[in-house]
């Protein structure tokens, strides 16, 4: 199977003072230590931990919006230490899609305009936007609601749109940051399911975060967290890769 | 393109009261530009006019030895065919005529005093018939009558110091073109305020005839050449200049704006009050806005730091928000310049006046010129600074570390 994500021997320490890191009274916390992780393509894989386990720190190092302090980490096969600024834009903008815990969805922005802006920055041409953003809605059930914009669709509606627009970009891997975590149950399992239903009818891979027990019967595997440390990595036929 | 317009558009109504603030600040600095940029222009156009009006005219033709003359013998630079230039001159397009004029000085005496004048002899007849005014304060204007010939306008200045009032004689002596000194005597039959103290203490007018027998001379010093517009002077100094060239003697043309010092000084003056007032404004955009768009960026930490997540590139971040403030600048600006010129109509539908000027005693109107440089350029002045104003908060924006700006709260 092909490796989507391999991250090897990863630790993200975050100072505490603006000491230099070779001073004596140079202090930090340690939000990740030595983690490890491969994703193959098409895996549908949650990361669980209680707040503050490194989820987040662990997602935002796999979707280049942060650096690791020590360990390398590659994304369909690049080396992301290696990257300029400029490169882990472009990576973010081909490879990546984004989901995050508070929508984060532009409010002057339809939801169609929403789902078309990664294609927008791709430099993709209007007819084929048009295309793909009409595609991306109908899979998440929004067609309908297309011209709306944000304030007036509800939670579940928000994030739906925030699926269509991290999958409109046909991305290697989406990114989800507890995307449950500002909805209610019964809409939560719905976002949960659609995106499995999305990873398995387009064979994306999808790597979500959530702290929601209840959550995680929908997934095949889960990568467990602890103050910082990967404590379990489980499939759900009950084998273990950790 | 047009979407990321659209995006930026939309962004500038996103808190509507703060756009209003901003928008009243930048149109309200637009319009105050129009409104006095616009009094001045009013108020220089009428001294132009009026400065063309009062006896410069719009072109004026000398001989090339005009100005190095000798001011005692001034005819001996003088035109000696002037009758066969003012022909040629009066044979081109927009001319509405050519005034003929001798400026000279002498002395004066009413017998028991004496003293010196400036004096300037002229046709009244081509004078009237190019509509230029004498201020005429008491008694009347010169005849173009033979009878003309023995009459005299002079300053209230010289009529004050030599003691004499309308309808009194005077003695004027100046010196002939062969060095001899010559007389006339001629009659008062005018007073004229000139309206600058100095002029009206030396001034002296007389018509041409008059002068020509007291300088034993038929040349004249110069040519007045009144034409239908103002505007028209560039283009008939470029037509005419080649065809004098043809004349026997040579001769120079000197433009309204070449001889206009006064005139020069007051527009020079009303540019600097006017460049002066868009330094103000534009300092008081710049600072006024940098704060709002700091404030506005702050407001959107987590937005930015999602398109920068989903890979925007950071110039674009940059682009867009300075993309917002010209935008924001643009339509400031057209409010301004709405503002400014409905403002300007409605005061000149007032009927408001100013009180009258130093030497002047009427009152003069209160009008606001609409000039469509003016708007472009206060419209151009509000837009740039605002573009500058967004440097600090686009650099901030584009330099945001991402995962730090998505858990902005």
């Amino acid at each position: 199977m092909e490796e989507i994500v391999n991250v090897e021997a990863v630790s993200r320490r975050f100072p505490l003072d603006n000491f230099p890191t070779h001073h004596p009274a140079h202090s930090f916390v340690s939000a990740l230590t030595e983690a490890s992780l491969c994703v193959v393509a098409g895996e549908f894989l949650a990361i669980a931990g209680p707040s503050g386990s490194g989820k987040t720190t662990l997602l935002n190092l796999i979707g280049c919006i942060d650096q690791p302090t020590t360990g390398r980490i590659l994304v369909d096969g690049v080396d992301t230490s290696t990257l300029k600024p400029n490169g882990m834009s472009k990576l973010r903008r081909e490879k990546i899609g984004f989901v995050f815990q508070t929508f984060n969805l532009i409010p002057v922005f339809t939801a169609a305009e929403n789902v078309e802006y990664p294609l927008l920055i791709q430099g993709v041409d209007s007819r084929e936007r048009s295309e793909r953003v009409a595609d991306a809605l109908s899979s998440v059930g929004l067609s309908a609601r297309a011209n709306q914009r944000p304030d007036l669709l509800s939670g579940g509606e928000r994030q739906r749109v925030a699926v269509a627009r991290a999958i409109v970009g046909r991305p290697a891997l989406v990114l989800a940051d507890e995307p449950t975590a500002n909805l209610d149950t019964q809409n939560a399992t719905q976002l949960i399911d659609l995106m499995h239903g999305l990873n398995r009818r387009l064979g994306l891979t999808f790597i979500f975060s959530t702290h929601d027990a209840r959550l995680l019967e929908h997934t095949e595997r889960i990568v467990r967290l602890c103050d910082g440390k990967i404590v379990s990595d489980e499939t759900k036929e009950g084998g273990s890769r950790g | 393109m047009g979407k990321f317009l659209l995006l930026a558009f939309r962004n500038i109504f996103r808190n509507r009261r703060r756009t209003l603030m901003t928008l009243m600040m930048v149109g309200g600095g637009v319009a105050g530009l129009l409104l006095a940029g616009g009094y001045f222009a009013f108020m220089t156009h009428g001294l132009r006019e009026s400065t063309i009006n009062d006896g410069l005219g719009h072109i004026q033709i000398f001989t090339a030895d005009h100005f190095n003359r000798d001011e005692v013998r001034v005819l001996d630079t003088g035109i000696d065919n002037w009758r066969q230039v003012a022909a040629t001159v009066r044979t081109g397009g927009h001319v509405r005529g050519v005034a003929p004029r001798i400026e000279f000085y002498g002395m004066v005496s009413n017998g028991t005093k004496a003293t010196g004048f400036m004096g300037s002899a002229v046709d009244p007849n081509a004078e009237k018939s190019l509509g230029f005014i004498s201020r005429v304060v008491a008694g009347r204007d010169l005849d173009a009558k033979p009878s003309g010939e023995v009459e005299a306008l002079i300053g209230t200045g010289l009529a004050k110091s030599m003691n004499v009032k309308v309808g009194d004689g005077l003695t004027l002596l100046a010196m002939t073109s062969d060095g001899a000194l010559n007389g006339v005597d001629v009659e008062i039959v005018g007073i004229v305020n000139l309206g600058i103290a100095e002029m009206d203490a030396r001034y002296l007018r007389i018509t041409l005839p008059a002068a020509q027998r007291l300088l034993q001379s038929d040349r004249v010093t110069n040519l007045v050449v009144g034409l239908d517009a103002t505007e028209n002077t560039d283009e008939v100094a470029a037509e005419l200049a080649p065809r004098l060239h043809g004349l026997p003697q040579q001769l120079v043309l000197k433009k309204w704006i070449d001889l206009a010092t006064y005139y020069k000084q007051v527009s020079a003056m009303f540019n600097g009050i006017f460049l002066f007032m868009g330094v103000i404004v534009f300092f008081m955009v710049l600072m006024s806005s940098v704060n709002t768009l700091l404030m506005s960026m702050f407001e959107r930490t987590r937005e930015i730091g999602t398109m920068l997540a989903m890979g925007t590139p950071r110039a674009w971040i940059v682009a867009l928000l300075m993309l917002e403030a010209i935008l924001l600048g643009a339509i400031g600006a057209a409010v301004g310049v709405a503002a400014g010129n409905l403002l300007g109509a409605l005061l000149n539908a007032s009927g408001l006046h100013m009180p009258p000027p130093p030497g002047y005693t009427a009152s003069i109107p209160f009008r606001v010129l609409h000039v469509p440089a003016q708007m472009i350029g206060s419209s151009l002045l509000v837009i740039v600074s605002l573009a500058l104003a967004s440097i600090l908060p686009a650099i901030r924006a584009s330099r945001l570390q991402i995962a730090e700006a998505l858990a902005h709260v």
